[in-house]
């Protein structure tokens, strides 16, 4: 009966643990992009300048192809547009006067370095004031041309603008984009599996078919080479297709930068260190209040108070308290730590701690009390008998016995506090904030592991392009509370052995 | 219980001593922005590059909606309440008796789109059909068109901006039926809408991607243009508050209105929001 137990909880946390290691772990090691190894450079000044550079080169070498289809199969584009800007310009040279003017000021934006959207506003604006004249039928034969080229090649800008979309979400900025204030917008995928995410929509065309009217629509998968056949453009996809290792350089990566730096554009970029040192400052802060309030109270009971009702009163009180669900905790903190007596001035790592620390505090005094009242009775007779004073007998004899069973009790509601989400919600944590001196503890709140998990997993504008760093949050807050139990551990052993000595 | 709470009020007015000392030691400013998940985008955007801009200024962001933002405000927990609605009466007199007045700053703008999921044919709704459905009058996608399925409506939370601007503008009055289901952010209304075929909710327009599909009303679908000439009916703006108009040329003062700058509208454009100005 015992083994069974002891299997089918073996089970369940192989279940509840297995994912959490291995996607978390992928947020470590997984197989890193050179816009990886540049984001690096860029932002965090990690790695060498002539790797990068050599890389770089290597990587835009590979990329180039794709771009010269571009360019190519845009000059196709325009050289369709240039037809009729030509036969604008014949017509201008042919009217003269004020009409050609206007024209050729208008025409001189369609130069052939212009983008074909430029020429396509170029002609909107000429078929306007053709349009405009007080003797239109003349130009009859011109105005027919423009609105037939445009309409074309509109259609196939169209096409072009979300193939392009789809090919900057994969490579990042395309040559000749302007650089915009965001990150993302600067650097392509950084991670291998969500090149292959974006090289598969780079490739196929979503749409929903809508055609049967009973049903839901269901998800149609076009190549979108299709939209291209027969023009310069139908071999960039067989080549991003095949080429991708090239243009994308994956190589498998130790990222352990994912915990010792900051994160960039709202965790899009670069690590969790914030929110793990926001982690650890709020469970020390919270062990700090609690551990010798928590010890002197259970002192208090055990050795102190005499057994009268109000005492057994107070200690039912901290057996209920153990028992409120932490988000009253919360509440709580938020209305007498901030808003009544104000530690600080905004939500705070102090109020944070203070709010945990009430919230551990049941705990650690019931397990200290536990372990003091199982110290032997003899143990407190002899030191009494040898003339020492009760404070005295308390702090050395009856409290070093106790300590491992206190220290069991620190290390449980250690773990609590670090992982607790709603007592902080209102109190410290924030989603976006930078790590914090211990001096700032003080006065600033703080990103947090458990509540960034659940910022990031609900809230974030863009949670399915960064689930990994959702995933590396949650292992390293497992593996964050597991290293401090470790530690308590083998402190505790330490100190039980002195004490057998 | 009396002994133990002296005890810990006692520790913590010695903590708020030693920070009030502390204070004036600690370098730079620390700016904190509370409010509204919709505004987060924004905001958060808004903070890292500010605080790249100038290093030394710690700006927090937290989104915990929009009525939150406004109580903190008004406790003077935070400088900055993003909102994506504007303040209520009640938060106005309430923030007037602390001694707090909330100045709005309009950072953008916003067309709250109606969203399901893509596999529904539907491509438009009157607000009148919206209305209807979010009062649970019509419960079947086959009375507007679309398929034979219950439509599961999703909503924002009771505390959020986008709530009581949804309420406002497509409502009207009327009282959101009892089916609806209440979710707590933007995000998670999205993954109800891209998880459940029949659903349909709301969010901000920074929130839409490829896995929920926006629909057009009375036929305009948001976009720059119908949303600042106010053709698409559910749009709105959406608001930083500070206590005051702060003082020109502070660092609070450049943080809300970075929206008026070419990069500030930039980054509002790339979030996906609509910029008030145009460069």
């Amino acid at each position: 009966m015992g083994f069974f137990s002891i299997l089918v909880m073996a089970a369940a946390l192989i279940l509840i643990l297995y994912p959490i290691i291995s996607r978390g772990l992928s947020a470590y090691i997984f197989r890193a992009t050179s816009e990886h190894r540049r984001v690096q450079f860029t932002e965090f000044g990690i790695g060498s300048a002539q790797e990068i550079e050599r890389e770089t080169a290597e990587v835009t070498a590979a990329r180039q192809p794709v771009f010269d289809m571009i360019v190519a199969h845009e000059k196709d584009l325009k050289a369709e547009l240039q037809e009729a800007v030509d036969q604008v310009h014949a017509l201008a040279a042919a009217e003269g006067g004020f009409l050609q003017r206007s024209l050729e000021r208008r025409l001189k934006r369609a130069h052939a370095d212009a983008s074909v959207e430029e020429y396509l506003t170029v002609l909107t604006d000429v078929r306007k004031s053709l349009e405009g004249q007080f003797d239109r039928e003349r130009f009859t034969d011109v105005i027919t041309l423009i609105t037939e080229r445009k309409q074309r090649v509109e259609v196939e800008t169209k096409k072009l603008t979300e193939m392009k979309h789809a090919l900057r979400d994969l490579l990042g900025p395309l040559p000749g984009d302007r650089i915009t204030e965001l990150l993302r917008s600067h650097y392509g995928q950084t991670r291998w599996d969500r090149c292959l995410h974006y090289q598969d929509k780079f490739l196929y065309r979503y749409e929903w078919d809508y055609s049967n009217p009973e049903l839901s629509g269901l998800k149609m998968r076009t190549p979108r080479v299709e939209d291209f056949r027969g023009t310069d453009l139908e071999p960039a996809f067989a080549y991003v297709r095949d080429n991708l290792e090239a243009m994308m350089q994956p190589r498998l990566t130790l990222y352990w930068q994912f915990l010792t730096t900051d994160s960039r554009d709202a965790h899009f970029f670069g690590g969790i260190w914030p929110e793990v040192l926001g982690t650890f400052y709020l469970t020390i802060g919270a062990m700090l209040f609690a551990i010798p309030i928590g010890v002197i109270a259970a002192i208090y009971l055990c050795e102190y108070a005499r057994p009268t009702k109000t005492v057994s009163l107070l200690r039912s009180c901290i057996s209920t308290l153990a028992g409120v669900p932490s988000i009253v905790f919360g509440l709580f903190g938020l209305a007498f730590f901030l808003n009544t007596i104000s530690v600080s001035e905004s939500k705070s790592v102090l109020a944070g701690s203070l709010t945990l620390a009430l919230m551990i505090l049941p705990t650690v005094i019931r397990a200290s009390e536990e372990a003091i009242l199982a110290v032997p009775f003899t143990y407190k007779e002899a030191a009494l008998g040898l003339g020492a004073g009760r404070w005295r007998t308390v702090l050395t004899v009856i409290l070093p016995a106790a300590l491992p069973g206190i220290l069991t009790g620190i290390v449980i509601s250690m773990g609590r506090a670090a992982g607790e989400t709603a007592p902080i919600i209102f109190t410290a944590a924030v989603s976006v904030g930078l790590a914090l001196s211990p001096l700032q503890t003080l006065n600033s709140p703080t990103p947090a592991l458990p509540w960034n998990i659940y910022n990031l997993c609900t809230e974030h504008e863009a949670v399915d392009e960064i689930r990994h760093v959702q995933f590396g949050m949650v292992f390293t807050l497992v593996a964050l509370v597991l290293m401090l139990n470790i530690i308590a551990i083998a402190l505790r052993a330490r100190i039980s052995r002195k004490l057998r000595g | 219980m009396k002994k133990m709470f002296k005890k810990i009020a006692n520790c913590a007015a010695a903590a708020a001593l030693t920070a009030v000392m502390a204070g004036p030691v600690c370098a730079g400013e620390t700016i904190v922005m509370d409010g509204s998940t919709t505004v987060g985008p924004i905001a958060k955007a808004f903070a890292e590059f500010y605080m790249r801009q100038n290093p030394g200024v710690n700006i927090t962001v937290g989104e915990s909606g929009s009525g939150n933002g406004a109580k903190s405000l008004m406790n003077k927990t935070c400088q900055v309440a993003n909102m994506s609605r504007f303040m209520k009466d009640t938060e106005f007199k309430a923030a007037a008796d602390t001694g707090v007045m909330p100045v709005a700053h309009v950072v953008a703008l916003d067309g709250l789109p109606i969203l399901v999921h893509p596999s529904n044919a539907v491509k438009n709704l009157t607000v009148a059909q919206v209305r209807e459905i979010f009062m649970g009058k019509i419960t079947n996608w086959k009375q507007v068109g679309g398929p034979d399925l219950a439509i599961v409506s999703v909503s924002r939370d009771t505390n959020s901006g986008t709530y009581e601007c949804f309420n406002e503008l497509v409502m009207g009055g009327e009282k959101i039926g009892e089916r609806t289901e209440y979710v707590g952010s933007n995000g998670a209304i999205r993954q109800r809408v891209q998880s459940t075929p029949a659903a349909i909710g709301y969010a901000g327009l920074a929130f839409v991607d490829d896995t929920v599909k926006a629909l057009s009303i009375n036929g305009i679908s948001a976009s720059e243009a119908t949303v600042r000439n106010g053709t698409y009916p559910i749009a709105r703006p959406l608001f930083m508050f500070t206590d005051g108009y702060p003082k020109l040329g502070s660092h609070l003062h450049r943080l809300v209105t970075l929206c008026l700058t070419e990069e500030g509208n930039s980054m509002i454009k790339e979030t996906g929001f609509i910029a008030t100005t145009d460069y």
